[in-house]
């Protein structure tokens, strides 16, 4: 059986995925704060700067590999092998766009940059107080604690809108990534070690926030929504958490920390949370503290062992 | 012992009672160990049928033959490739299944058919495998034919360090196999994530036989290295100059001074994580003094130039395809020197970029950033100078041509997608989501092309026959419909947000692209049946398909000046180089006799056991200290010093090949290949073999 030559291109035919690009569920494509719509900024303007050289040059290679088919008799030079003129451009070319591209990526950092995004800047009153938010990760849960509003909240964040929140970053045991697509970009929470991030919301609504680095068996399930409201939403919710009949104390804390599959998208609202655990879990880590993995705790989801550390 | 460990430990038999406590029951892995053992029962009994032990030990085992040796660790390459694409089957199709939380479960799985457990070790061998025991062995293995037959060596400079590195590798790939069967493998990612690597939350196995896995495959890389680097220095025939040593060995150059510059760091980095696990130190843990990101610069310190270990090769394989079959020349054969050593020098400033969001400060993430870019002025220089070697060109579209061209549309679509992952702001969206899956499988997927491509184009070379291009070119479309369909809609996917190693997928909105990368890995799938398809084509077809010397009719470097197959002596007598591109140029001036002026001794070494029975050695020693059998793990040690001891006294390496007896081999060649339709012998006298030929330029013609 001969295959019809002009078909072979059909395995080209995946091309065609990208006619499904829209936005809304493009959570990169579709920020909701001055930061995410910062990067987003910045990777069109990297794209852009590189189509400049890649278009041409893609089209470049097509166009020889049409016109010099040895079926296509076009002139053919068999010695051609030098150009001082193309070297230079060759050369000269890439290391212009490296250096256009250098600019704008030493800028954007600084823009975005998790310890002072200067963008936020911008968007903010010079005298607003920032809500300041204490995130540590357990395995493999969220715990938000507001350490000026005494509350804590595992697993789902509650912001307002158009206030710059500065967060705090720790965690009990191993690594994780704190993202939120529509709002901030990552950083990680490493134990031991305090990192920082700042956003803001320009929008009210449910945006998805997840651990964005591997950390074991309940990586998969260890996501947050954060809920943007409008800062008076935003004072009841506090108020409400604030009433919570679930206290936290350090040692209430370690028992939240075992290892623990967040299966059901449990959340949970702490009051009179005591001043400090941020720190401490910082020096309980540094101190050698562990919360150790049960020998292939999550080999069997069904199993008692399982439902045990489970959500 | 001296770290407190869950589960069982005796001192006979280690922790072997782990086997004990019944982990999980899958039938995924039952399939697998059937399929390893029926395969392999096969193997065994049609050598033993068709009594091919004699021949195998004699011809394979313990030859220290640098073709043979190439040959073996392509087969590991491929065998480990396949094994890759297994796991990769598995993980995207969990993805696939494990969609929103009323996804059904099955096996033990709240989602989907893999547990987490299982899940993450899944895609932990797979990288390993993937990168270290399958592009790298067949990467290996080519510069390993080729090099030496480029620069006109009869072997390495080293020929059973050669074959050591060879063992070394397949107890590395044994050792994941074997992780398979026995015990689990790793679950924290192919980089070992600190400090999840650490005991209190890896207390299995699995995290062991990762280590000592890459720890031996990586002394054989390192050793591979050395014997490369040597090689190029010290064995090129009369007459290859530095200017005129072709591009692929130049890339095989600069690729190993990285792989021996690098894998020692790697090895540091795993013994202090094998003293943390074994000893209880705290050198990557974070109590006591211990930093994780100490683990993560030292392991990027190796990992980021690995990276450019692998994919220089790639682009030198380019470089010799692309002027084949373009009848040309290779544009600025200077510049790509300098591009491919460019590349090698910068790989070493860049690795932090792999982690800009642990919180380094602005001007830190500005400077690794501007480094990862300078690394695209000399690959954006090597793409220009493949589309002016086809320029003015007389192309055709041959298998390898083919793969080579595809590399080139795979290059430039992931130097787009890298560019922008160099960039903070933008790594900060899209780090540790599938677009950077999607950006490192182009690049590496750029890699398998020119290795697939490679091995077509040099398959006549070893082996004396072409493979099939019909089926060569369906595995071509096939593979490359399923490179599409997997990592376009991956890329797609990064933009949506999606992370990787991901077991459950909580966003039903990914669902319909991950049924389209299932259905991508369903046409890689067949793409894989059409290469089968095309071996055993080949294989039946061979004398049909038998090829003379120069089998493509356009090929320009001086490996193409000899037999085909090559005969174990490389060649008859040591060639003279006349020019960069030789075999060009002796075709030019009617030079292509294989018969020399005269005949001379050839000093060949001796085939020897010796390395097979450290690889032996080397795997007791590995699953020993996996297990932690310590009594096994002292006598293979002992085992391993007194044969290099032994070793080492061994006088008789080497022998001496009679001229006559030379003359009578190369007659047998001769008239063979006189048989073969198109290869009739060339006028004119012989091409520079002992020596130089009268048509040679006089040194100011030379230009280099």
């Amino acid at each position: 059986m001969k295959f019809p030559r002009a078909l072979r291109f059909m395995a080209l035919l995946p091309l065609l995925f990208l006619g499904g690009c829209s936005t809304e569920h493009f959570w990169l494509l579709n920020p909701k704060g001055p930061i995410s719509a910062a990067e987003l900024h910045y990777m069109i303007l990297d794209v852009s700067i590189m189509l400049v050289i890649i278009i041409p040059t893609t089209l470049m290679v097509i166009w020889f590999l049409l016109r010099y088919r040895a079926k296509a008799k076009a002139a053919y030079d068999p010695t051609w092998s030098h150009s001082n003129i193309l070297e230079v451009i060759v050369w000269g070319v890439p290391i212009l766009i490296v250096a256009v591209l250098g600019y704008y990526s030493y800028v954007g950092i600084h823009e975005v940059n998790p310890y002072n995004p200067t963008i936020l800047a911008k968007h903010t009153q010079a005298n607003a107080d920032p809500l300041e938010v204490d995130v540590i990760t357990t395995d493999w849960q969220w715990l938000f604690i507001y350490p000026k509003q005494h509350i804590a909240s595992a697993n789902e964040l509650v912001i307002p809108t158009h206030t710059k929140v500065d967060f705090r970053l720790t965690s009990t045991s191993v690594t994780n990534g704190f993202f939120i697509p529509q709002l901030v970009g990552q950083i990680y929470i490493m134990p031991g070690m305090r990192t920082k991030q700042s956003l803001l919301a320009e929008h009210e609504g449910v945006y998805h926030g997840f651990s964005a680095a591997l950390s074991g068996g309940g990586f998969s399930w260890m996501q947050f929504k954060t809920k943007a409201v409008s800062q008076s939403q935003f004072q009841d919710w506090v108020a409400k958490a604030q009433q919570s009949a679930t206290h936290m104390t350090y040692a209430d804390f370690e028992k939240f920390a075992r290892p623990t599959v967040n299966i059901g998208q449990k959340t949970t609202y702490f009051s009179a949370v005591q001043p400090g655990i941020f720190e401490d879990v910082i020096k309980a880590a540094r101190m050698g503290k562990v919360y150790p993995t049960p020998n292939a705790l999550t080999e069997n989801m069904q199993s008692e062992e399982f439902l045990k550390h489970s959500n | 012992m001296l770290v407190d460990l869950q589960g069982p430990w005796n001192p006979i038999f280690g922790r072997l009672g782990l086997l004990l406590e019944v982990h999980y029951n899958n039938p995924v892995l039952f399939f697998a160990f059937e399929l390893s053992v029926v395969v392999g029962v096969i193997l065994v009994f049609w050598a033993t049928c068709a009594r091919k032990w004699g021949y195998l030990w004699r011809e394979w085992l313990t030859t220290v033959d640098h073709k043979k040796i190439g040959v073996m660790y392509i087969l590991v390459g491929l065998v480990m490739l396949f094994r890759g694409f297994f796991d990769a089957l598995m993980i995207r199709s969990q993805q696939a299944i494990a969609v929103g939380p009323d996804s059904p479960g099955m096996l033990g799985a709240a989602h989907g058919y893999l547990p987490p457990y299982h899940f993450d070790q899944v895609f932990t061998a797979h990288g390993m495998i993937m990168i270290l025991v399958a592009a790298t062995p067949i990467l290996v293995g080519i510069m390993n034919i080729v090099v030496p037959l480029q620069i006109g060596a009869r072997d390495m400079a080293y020929p059973y360090l050669n074959a050591l590195g060879l063992w070394l590798t397949v107890v590395s790939a044994a050792l994941v196999m074997i992780a398979l069967f026995v015990g689990d493998f790793s679950h924290a990612g192919w980089v070992g994530l600190a400090p999840l690597t650490e005991l209190p939350y890896s207390p299995g196995v699995g995290v062991d036989y990762w280590i000592w896995s890459i720890q031996i495959g990586s002394i054989g890389t390192t050793m591979g290295a050395i014997n490369l680097i040597a090689t190029i220095v010290k064995m090129r025939a009369p007459g290859m100059t530095w200017g005129r040593i072709p591009v692929f060995t130049w890339t095989s150059m600069a690729s190993n001074i990285i792989a021996l510059t690098s894998f020692p760091v790697l090895g540091v980095t795993l013994a202090l994580l094998t003293f943390d696990r074994y000893l209880g130190t705290h050198f990557f843990t974070v109590g006591l003094g211990g930093d994780l990101m100490m683990y993560t610069n030292l392991f990027w310190i190796w990992g980021h130039p690995e990276v450019y270990f692998v994919v220089l090769p790639a682009f030198g394989m380019l470089s010799e395809i692309i002027p084949t079959f373009s009848e040309k020349p290779l544009f600025g054969y200077v510049t790509m020197v300098i591009a491919s050593m460019a590349i090698a020098a910068v790989s070493w400033s860049v690795w932090l970029h792999h982690f800009f969001t642990m919180g380094a400060g602005p001007n830190v993430n500005a400077y690794f950033s501007i480094a990862t870019m300078l690394v695209g002025i000399p690959t954006g220089v090597k793409v220009f100078n493949w589309a002016f070697t086809m320029y003015r060109a007389r192309m055709r579209f041959d298998t390898p041509m083919m793969w080579a061209i595809g590399s080139i549309f795979l290059l430039i679509s992931g130097g787009l997608t890298g560019m922008m992952l160099s960039v903070p702001a933008v790594n900060y969206i899209v780090h540790n989501s599938v677009f950077v899956i999607a950006h490192f499988h182009n690049m590496f997927l750029l890699i398998v092309y020119a290795a697939f491509g490679a091995v077509s184009y040099w398959f006549p070379k070893v082996f004396g026959f072409k493979l099939d291009e019909r089926w060569g070119k369906w595995f071509f479309w096939f593979f490359t419909a399923g490179t599409l369909m997997v990592f376009i809609p991956m890329y797609t996917l990064g933009f949506m947000g999606m992370t990787r190693r991901l077991d459950y997928i909580s966003h039903p909105a990914w669902q319909p692209l991950l049924t389209a990368e299932m259905i991508g890995i369903g046409l890689y799938a067949i793409s894989i049946a059409m290469f089968v398809i095309q071996l055993a084509v080949s294989l039946r077809d061979r004398e049909k398909n038998r090829v003379g010397a120069d089998a493509w009719g356009t090929s320009r470097s001086l490996e193409w000046a000899s037999h085909s197959p090559v005969p174990f002596y490389n060649f008859a007598v040591t060639p003279v180089v006349h020019a960069r591109d030789e075999w060009a140029w002796r075709r030019e001036h009617g030079l292509t006799s294989l018969r020399p002026d005269r005949y001379l001794d050839i000093h060949m070494p001796k085939n020897t056991a010796v390395p097979l029975i450290l690889g032996l050695l080397s795997l007791a020693f590995g699953f020993a200290m996996v297990w932690r059998i310590w009594w096994l793990a002292a006598i293979s040690v002992i085992g391993i010093i007194v044969v290099i001891i032994y070793r080492s006294f061994d006088k008789d390496t080497d022998y001496i090949i009679p001229a006559a007896e030379v003359e009578k081999m190369e007659k047998e060649f001769l008239e063979r290949a006189s048989k073969i339709e198109g290869d009739a012998p060339a006028a004119g006298g012989a091409a520079g073999g002992v020596y130089a030929a009268p048509q040679a330029p006089t040194k100011k013609h030379q230009g280099d």
